[in-house]
């Protein structure tokens, strides 16, 4: 069975009429071309599909579609503003904190909650935030280096 | 006045050019791509290890709404061209080549082997379709262990083959192992296991395939470590001309070794396509990877040590046994690169080697980041036992072991020069990083209070890309291309083989053009991935950054010579008298001479030149990797055991490492944390698991652990000055050494923190309930 | 791994959901939080016929306390929990087992009442339940029952709900001189307890006047060391007394042996946490006086 919905995703609203059962990790790549988040795992482990929902980090694969009805959704591609890069997203390319990129739109969500909730947080509160979300190439030390170097620069503005 | 020259990019961290796409979400993966008409394909697969089919009936799978095919093995079978292993036939076999069809059809040889491709509007309905499959099995006794293979009475996985030995044992001595052992004061027996853990990149495998039939052209998007490669293997499974198909891969989630040729199930997703004349996609889902992909390092050692009563290393006589998986992948050659590198930077007089590999009821043993990483595990873990044994410090018996570095080099008993090695440099350096007296005081106040601090180093060397060979390519895989061509827009554009999945080969090698040529980083554009428009490559091996970066060097070289010596014609100078610097041609000493590059393409495009102008501003580069050379380096590991509980904390981890010249310091530096970082997972959380039966038992995260943000510290990295050997380049590869030499040293120091109980460990996973049982065996002295 | 075909309701009331639990009966799960039940679906280990989704019962939502009680309602999310004021100064116990709970992603939308219901014998909550003698309130069609945390878990998985709607769950407030701890072994951070253990110890001059432990991970259920607990009352908290109790916690047990730990590893482990869990709680309890 479908269910039509609607929803706001990075601020613009958006229908659909998935299946009951699609998730919304699939509904947000398939149905509205947002190819940002990522599936690395579909049983909520891996963090990869992480997407922000009513201010509150969540793993977009282990949410069905339909649950996202009339709730504010912000993906990677929310975050840029004008096609550039966020003060996150800069200091992580200062960084150099990816490699393979696979990772990447579910760490950076997960630190933007990070950054907004713990302005102040230190590395290991910081690596404990993180630890739900896997990379496989780069040992975790220049992403957490990435968001140690936002979170000072918020401050210093 | 004289301009100064624009600061150079090769040794800087420059921020890389893939980040803006990746940070964004912008990156264009395969599950990314969507083209009209496209269907889902997913697979039908074996819950049984072993089992005969006997019957697979697809009807009520092809009755469902929204499912566009099913096809059996017999039908895929038809639909491409039977043969043997394609990428055995490509590469060479040690043994001889397993038969078998593309989807099974008459036995299933792994949990999860497929057996039928189901194709439908959407993967959720493909899913459907599958369930719908019955197959019928006759259940065949399962082959689970080495042992059971080696056995004659164990069912042989592939008729063709008789028997489960997928390598036949062979042994080769080098030097005098016989007098070596006779002559020795002490004779050293251990075993050691490695136990079996996987690639497990972040994206799987997967692919869409398009079939044109006007055209009969078959473009293939994927995620592979070599395009070419793969397009050889679809062509000749799918009977096509090599023409006729093209592969095209844009960005790549990791890969580690994994992602190489074209595996079954994407071969079998092309034909689909073509027999529907519809894109077929297929994506690996995390339950396939873990399962089917691909599995490594299972293997067994038996090693005699013949050692002087000093602690001097003399010789090694070692027996192998390699458990390589069901279907043939990678695993038949890693015993000749272990033999190879047995010896490692030391003194070695005797080395005695032998193997065999046997087939069981488990993945395909794959390439797996440093496929040969078992021989630095046990050569660095029995020198440690070893040193113990004779009350030497582990420092200090390496230190005695290590091969001075001379002009010429000391040559390994295998055979390789062991040239510009800096081991003992890197021993010495990570002995001052971690000051290890001050720590073992500490150790010994924290024994006293009932904590567990252990410290353990240790040290490897690897062919990245080795030595120069007498009259061959210092690479694997061969020499190395590159197109260069300064575009009419004055972009110099670099077509590489390379296959960047994480290596950021858009950025490192475009720093090298960039200094090469003479325009700023930005000008330069690294083209990869589409068998259309690059020459042949291979991204593995840690070779890209000798054969990638020297080609780099090399052609943008070739290329400054010929734009010259167009500039000189356009600027009726002497190209001697011209360089290019910051992006302009300009006669030296001259500055208000200076012409943008950009100008010298567009009128080379416009057909501004005189008859003797060579205007094709374009040139082919090969090179052979120079004098080449050796990476390594020493890892230093602390750690603190909780022996209540036997968890493992690492808490500080230190790396001294010779990668010759970096071309981009944070990238290397990257590419070591990773590689340390599976080292880490490998020893502490991560094992592909099998009961005794060959049911698969760690088929998702829950099960098969990968280590987390948490698990993995800080890690301290120092980089030596290398010894240059070639006057041009002297890059040298990094992407594996971090996983090489990672698990012992965190091995050594596991044993070294459980020093008191008196634990030996001679294997490789060390979860807390076995940290326990080494425990409790020690005290019970077992 | 894609989800199978199910019907979805997503009733807007408690009454709306009490109907639909009795016409599907066993058809139909209850979707709350979704981050145990979603996994299992797409792992395709549970092909409910109809899935209910209670996320849209605001009234099932909330944390309130009175008269020496919290009630929390079973669609409360986790992270609500953690942040709440109330369980914090009342409920030391769950405000120390909520951080394990998986990572903040699974918090955002995991439900007190969810997890529960599912009723895993590795998940915090439920040891967390037992330690407290919590009390579970459900209602159906024949109105509404009362089931005791002792006679909720029934086996792997298992719980005493029937077609019923579990609607809240009370907890006792911590009285006056009570320490707790939470402690976990676990493969890493976020993971699923291989042994976890709820303490909560209650002084009185002194002298151990209740004492509670309860594990996950040691059962197809979380159990109560009964044996230990009641060793304590009475005594003054002592490293011997604790090393005894964690004897007795550990003898006749028989737990799970898995990919994770032997049986022999876990009755290990739930010895030291039983010895390490005593002497928190108790070093809180004198803390708090």
């Amino acid at each position: 069975m479908t269910v039509d919905i609607s929803l706001t995703v990075n601020g613009e609203t958006r229908t659909g009429s998935p299946e009951a059962r699609k998730t919304l990790a699939d509904f947000l790549r398939d149905d509205l071309d947002l190819t940002g988040t990522h599936v690395g795992c579909e049983h909520g482990v891996c963090g990869a599909c992480t997407v922000i929902i009513d201010g509150r980090p969540v793993r977009s694969c282990l949410m069905l579609a339909i649950q996202a009805a009339g709730s504010e959704v912000t993906t990677i591609e929310g975050l840029a503003t004008d096609g550039g890069l966020n003060p996150l997203q800069q200091a992580m390319w200062d960084s150099h904190s990816f490699q393979c990129g696979f990772c990447t739109p579910g760490f950076v969500m997960q630190a933007t909650a990070f950054l907004r909730d713990h302005p102040d947080g230190d590395e290991q509160q910081l690596r404990e935030a993180l630890s739900g979300n896997i990379c496989r190439c780069t040992g975790y030390q220049s992403i957490i280096d990435g968001v140690l170097l936002a979170a000072e620069r918020n401050r210093e503005r | 006045m004289t301009r100064i020259a624009a600061e150079r990019y090769t040794g800087a961290s420059v921020r890389r050019s893939e980040d803006p796409r990746i940070l964004t979400g912008s990156g264009r993966y395969v599950d990314d791509i969507k083209l009209p008409g496209m269907l889902h394909a997913a697979f039908v697969r074996s819950p049984l290890p072993h089992a005969r089919v006997l019957s697979v009936d697809v009807s009520a799978a092809r009755e469902l709404p929204g499912v566009v095919a099913v096809y059996t093995g017999a039908e895929v079978e038809e639909m491409t061209v039977p043969g043997p292993d394609a990428l055995s036939t490509l590469i060479g076999s040690a043994g001889p080549i397993p038969e078998f069809s593309l989807l099974a059809t008459d036995k299933v040889r792994l949990v999860g082997d497929p057996v039928a491709i189901v194709v439908a509007e959407s993967r959720y309905l493909a899913e459907d379709g599958c369930e719908l499959v019955e197959v019928e099995y006759d259940d065949l006794p399962p082959v689970a262990t080495a042992s059971f293979a080696l056995d004659p009475a164990s069912p042989p996985l592939f008729a063709n083959l008789g028997s489960n030995i997928s390598r036949p044992h062979s042994r080769t001595e080098f030097g005098d192992v016989t007098a070596t052992f006779d002559q020795a004061d002490r004779v050293f027996d251990f075993h050691i296991d490695v136990h079996r853990h996987q690639n497990v990149p972040m994206e799987g495998r997967g692919s869409v395939a398009s079939y044109d039939a006007d055209s009969g052209l078959m473009t293939v998007y994927t995620a592979t470590q070599s395009v070419q490669l793969s397009k050889i293997i679809v062509a000749m499974r799918l009977g096509l001309e090599q023409d006729k198909v093209r592969v095209i891969a844009g960005d790549i989630g990791g890969s580690f070794g994994l992602k190489i040729g074209a595996s079954r199930e994407e071969l079998a997703a092309a034909a689909a396509a073509r027999a529907l004349g519809r894109p077929v996609k297929w994506v690996e889902d995390r339950g396939e990877n873990l399962t089917v992909s691909g599995q490594a390092r299972e293997e067994s050692f038996d090693i005699r040590a013949a050692v002087s009563s000093e602690g001097d290393l003399l010789g090694l006589d070692v027996k192998m046994l390699i458990d390589t998986g069901s279907y043939p992948a990678m695993g038949g050659g890693v015993p000749d690169i272990i033999q190879a590198m047995l010896p490692g930077p030391y003194k070695l007089a005797a080395l005695g080697f032998e193997s065999t590999g046997v087939t069981t009821n488990k993945a395909p043993y794959v390439a797996y980041r440093g496929p040969w990483a078992s021989e630095t595990f046990v050569r660095e873990r029995i020198l440690d036992v070893i040193a113990k044994d004779l009350g030497l410090d582990p420092l200090e018996i390496r230190l005695r072991n290590v091969v001075p570095r001379t002009d010429p080099p000391a040559v390994m008993i295998t055979g390789r020069p062991l040239v510009g090695i800096t081991t003992r440099e890197s021993l010495e350096r990570v002995a001052e990083m971690v000051d290890i007296p001050a720590f073992r005081r500490r150790q010994a106040e924290a024994r006293a209070d009932g904590r567990y601090l252990g410290v353990g180093m240790a040290t490897f060397i690897e062919a990245a890309p080795g030595p120069r060979a007498p009259g061959g390519p210092s690479g694997p895989m061969g020499l190395e291309s590159m197109r260069l061509r300064l575009d009419e827009d004055g972009i110099v554009v670099l077509f590489t083989g390379q296959m960047p999945h994480g290596q950021s080969h858009q950025t490192t090698l475009a720093q090298v053009a960039a200094d090469e040529f003479g325009v700023p980083f930005e000008q330069v554009r690294v083209v990869v991935g589409d068998t259309d428009v690059v020459p042949f490559g291979v991204t593995g091996g840690s070779r890209s950054a000798t054969m990638t970066g020297g080609v780099a060097l090399h052609g943008a070289r070739q290329l400054k010579v010929k734009v010259l010596d167009f500039a000189s014609h356009l600027m009726e100078v002497s190209a001697q008298d011209l360089q290019i610097t910051e992006g302009n041609v300009w006669v030296r000493g001259d500055p208000d001479s200076a012409v943008p590059v950009t100008e010298i393409a567009r009128r080379a495009a416009d057909g501004e030149f005189g008859p003797d102008a060579d205007a094709d501003l374009e040139v082919v580069a090969s090179f052979d990797g120079g004098e080449g050379g050796w990476s390594g380096g020493t890892h230093c590991a602390i750690v603190e055991v909780d022996a209540e509980t036997g968890l493992v904390q690492v808490e500080r981890y230190v790396v001294a490492e010779d990668c010759g010249a970096l071309i981009n310091p944070a990238v290397v530096e990257g590419q070591i944390r990773g590689g340390v970082a599976q080292g880490i997972g490998a020893v502490l959380l991560e094992r592909s698991a099998y009961d005794q039966d060959a049911n698969f038992q760690s088929a998702t995260f829950m099960d098969y652990l990968m280590p987390t943000a948490c698990d993995v510290p800080r890690i301290e990295i120092e980089h030596l000055e290398t010894v240059p050997l070639d006057a041009h380049v002297n890059f040298r590869g990094v992407g594996e050494g971090g996983m090489i030499v990672a698990p012992p040293t965190v091995v050594n120091a596991i044993e070294d923190a459980l020093a008191p109980f008196g634990v030996r460990i001679f294997e490789q996973h060390l979860p807390p309930a076995r940290i326990l049982e080494l425990i409790a065996e020690a005290d019970s002295g077992q | 791994m894609k989800l199978p075909p199910f019907d979805y309701e997503a009733p807007e009331t408690t009454a709306e959901a009490i109907e639909l639990l009795a016409e599907h009966d066993d058809d139909a799960s209850v979707l709350a939080g979704g981050q145990s039940l979603i996994p299992l679906l797409a792992l395709r280990l549970a092909r409910p016929a109809v899935l209910i989704d209670v996320n849209g019962i605001g009234e099932l939502s909330g944390v309130s306390a009175s008269d020496g009680q919290v009630t929390i309602g079973a669609v409360t999310r986790e992270y609500v929990a953690e942040e709440s004021q109330t369980v914090a100064e009342s409920l030391p116990l769950l405000a120390a087992a909520l951080p394990f709970i998986g990572h903040e992603a699974i918090r955002s939308r995991g439900t007190i009442g969810g997890s529960l219901a599912h009723g895993d014998p590795a998940a915090e909550l439920p040891a967390v339940a037992r330690a407290l003698d919590a009390e579970f309130v459900l209602r159906s069609r024949a109105g509404e029952r009362l089931v005791s945390a002792a006679d909720w878990f029934e086996g792997y998985l298992t719980t005493a709900r029937r077609p019923e709607l579990l609607v809240e769950v009370r907890f006792p407030a911590a009285g006056k001189g009570t320490g707790t701890s939470f402690l976990e072994v676990a493969r890493r951070h976020g993971d699923f307890a291989i042994v976890a253990l709820a303490t909560s110890l209650t002084l009185a001059d002194g002298t151990i006047s209740d004492a509670r432990l309860a594990f996950a991970g040691m059962s197809d259920v979380p159990v109560r060391a009964t044996e230990a607990e009641s060793l304590l009352v009475g005594e003054r908290p002592s490293a011997e007394l604790f090393a005894e109790a964690a004897r007795r916690a550990t003898a006749d047990i028989d737990p799970p042996s898995d990919l994770h730990g032997s049986a022999e590893y876990r009755r290990k482990v739930a010895a030291a946490l039983v010895r390490r869990g005593l002497r928190a709680a108790a070093d809180n309890a004198i803390e708090g006086q």
